[in-house]
């Protein structure tokens, strides 16, 4: 590795890449909770991508999508697999989704409403996908339950988005930085 | 060229050797292959998560009934060709599972700008990681998380160079022991176009 | 919370909506014609809208199915008479094509899908 101080990356830039790391951290630490179901996901690791609507520009709030994709497929190594166009299909579903109700419909809906829009797109888009490559048509008997136990985790996460940004010393400072 | 680099384009050369065979003993000699490679570079191999894909997959083919009837379950048939396709597709993707694990493996650096954006952020997860453990106490989140980030806004980055260019030698036999996978790899898909192994249904 | 507003509630409905659709598919699997063949004994099966072609060993030789746009027929047979080469496509759940003289017999089975006009058959 060479040194990264060499590399004239300017702030904002870093800023993303802080939380990308962010983003990684969290699904390290949701590949620690033990869950009942296989392909059963809390989507934790979406966490920075709901709390950068407010402090990201759109450049930079889709880079910081590319960089939780890859950075996610290098740490568990499933960069080349089968596995990282799921991730891929889910986070550009989402990413997108979100981006447009927090930019056009923000009056009217808050973080928990995005959250839910978002694991609603990403699933059905992986669905769509595992249609595809893993289950043919029995893909549609999965998706009832996949999507609820989406649904949940998303609102979940949607409160605990809403309430950080509402208490969190650092959104705020964010916020006032935000180009 | 750097030893994890070899790597890399080892992986890439021998992905179409996997994603083309359409023998079920063949991609299944490729996969244990694929597996061992993992294995050597210090990956876990479990047997269950392996075993849910490989059950659900093929199952999942069931429900397209194709060639010579089994047995009946519940006025549902069991079928040898939707069998076999199931059990071929699922190790297809645990095949490109292992090889995927083998080539990132050695952490190899990405070229440009993406690269570098990529490598920074894995400094930043390093710090993340170490400076999560020493936050206390970790409740509520909130709070946590608020001091956690403002902690790595303080700090800069200042990272350390770590150097992975081996010597000349060391890359040649990585070459040369990568080249020998490669060669592995496609003869297994050759012979399971040329026939060479039997295949069933 | 304060914080919630009302096109959340919107969005959650909806999603709830579309998980209570999603349930609806559960059923279109039970009725899903399949083509039986029945040939030495032996029993296959195969889904009536993936298109394939099959053969089958008999007392005489080999007869070839194929199924293609959700219809079936016999597309060879090395029986004499050609009967079931005759008998041409069929594609409703009951059909049947036998081949006498080298014991295979084809049936499509499964519950009807819709009432279907004499019509359709010719239109496509």
């Amino acid at each position: 590795m060479t040194r990264l101080s060499d590399r004239h990356i300017p702030a904002r830039v870093e800023f993303v890449a802080l939380l990308a790391a962010f983003a990684l951290f969290l699904s390290t630490v949701e590949y620690m909770i033990p869950k009942p179901v296989p392909f059963m996901r809390i989507g934790l690791a979406n966490l920075p991508l709901i709390i950068g609507l407010g402090i990201l520009s759109d450049r930079e709030y889709f880079l910081l999508a590319v960089l939780k994709v890859f950075g996610q497929g290098l740490v568990t190594g499933t960069i080349f697999s089968y596995i990282i166009l799921f991730s891929l299909a889910g986070t550009a579903a989402s990413t997108l989704v979100m981006y447009v109700f927090y930019r056009f419909a923000r009056r009217f809906i808050s973080l928990l409403g995005v959250s839910i829009a978002g694991a609603m797109a990403s699933n059905i888009a992986q669905l769509q996908l595992s249609r595809l490559i893993l289950f043919g048509d029995a893909a549609r008997l999965i998706a009832p339950p996949f999507l609820a136990v989406g649904l949940v985790t998303s609102i979940l996460l949607g409160l605990f988005a809403e309430s950080f940004v509402v208490k969190s010393q650092w959104y705020a400072k964010q916020k006032e930085n935000r180009p | 060229m750097s030893a994890s680099q070899a790597t890399l384009l080892m992986g890439i050369l021998s992905l179409p050797a996997l994603l083309l065979q359409d023998n079920l003993l063949g991609i299944a000699c490729q996969v244990l292959y694929v597996i061992f490679l993992a294995i050597g570079r210090g990956r876990k191999f479990r047997i269950l998560p392996n075993l849910i894909l490989l059950i659900s997959v093929s199952s999942a083919h069931l429900l397209q009934p194709n060639g010579l009837h089994l047995v009946s379950l519940g006025g549902f048939s069991v079928t040898l060709g939707a069998l076999l396709l199931g059990a071929r597709k699922a190790l297809t993707l645990m095949g490109l599972l292992y090889l995927s694990h083998f080539m990132v493996s050695g952490r190899p650096e990405f070229p440009g700008k993406l690269g570098k954006l990529v490598a920074m952020q894995f400094y930043y997860f390093e710090k993340i990681t170490t400076g999560w453990r020493s936050i206390q106490p970790k409740r509520p989140f909130i709070g946590a998380i608020d001091r956690l980030m403002l902690l790595l806004e303080d700090s800069g980055s200042e990272p350390a160079s770590i150097s992975t260019k081996g010597s000349l030698r060391a890359t040649t036999r990585v070459l040369i022991t990568n080249a020998m996978h490669v060669l592995v790899l496609w003869s297994l898909f050759f012979a399971g176009y040329l026939g060479l192994l039997p295949a069933f249904g | 919370m304060r914080r919630l507003k009302p096109g959340d509630f919107v969005i959650l409905i909806i999603s709830v909506a579309i998980i209570l659709l999603s349930m609806r598919s559960f059923g279109e699997f039970s009725g899903k014609p399949e083509v039986r063949v029945r040939a030495g004994g032996k029993q296959w099966v195969y889904d009536l809208s993936v298109d394939t072609r099959a053969t089958f060993d008999g007392p005489v030789g080999s007869t070839t199915m194929e199924i293609e746009g959700g219809k079936v027929h016999v597309h060879d047979s090395d029986c004499r008479n050609k009967v079931c080469i005759a008998a041409g496509w069929i594609s409703r759940p009951g059909q049947w094509i036998i081949c006498l003289p080298n014991d295979v017999f084809i049936l499509i089975e499964g519950s009807e899908i819709q009432e279907e006009g004499g019509a359709d058959d010719t239109a496509f």
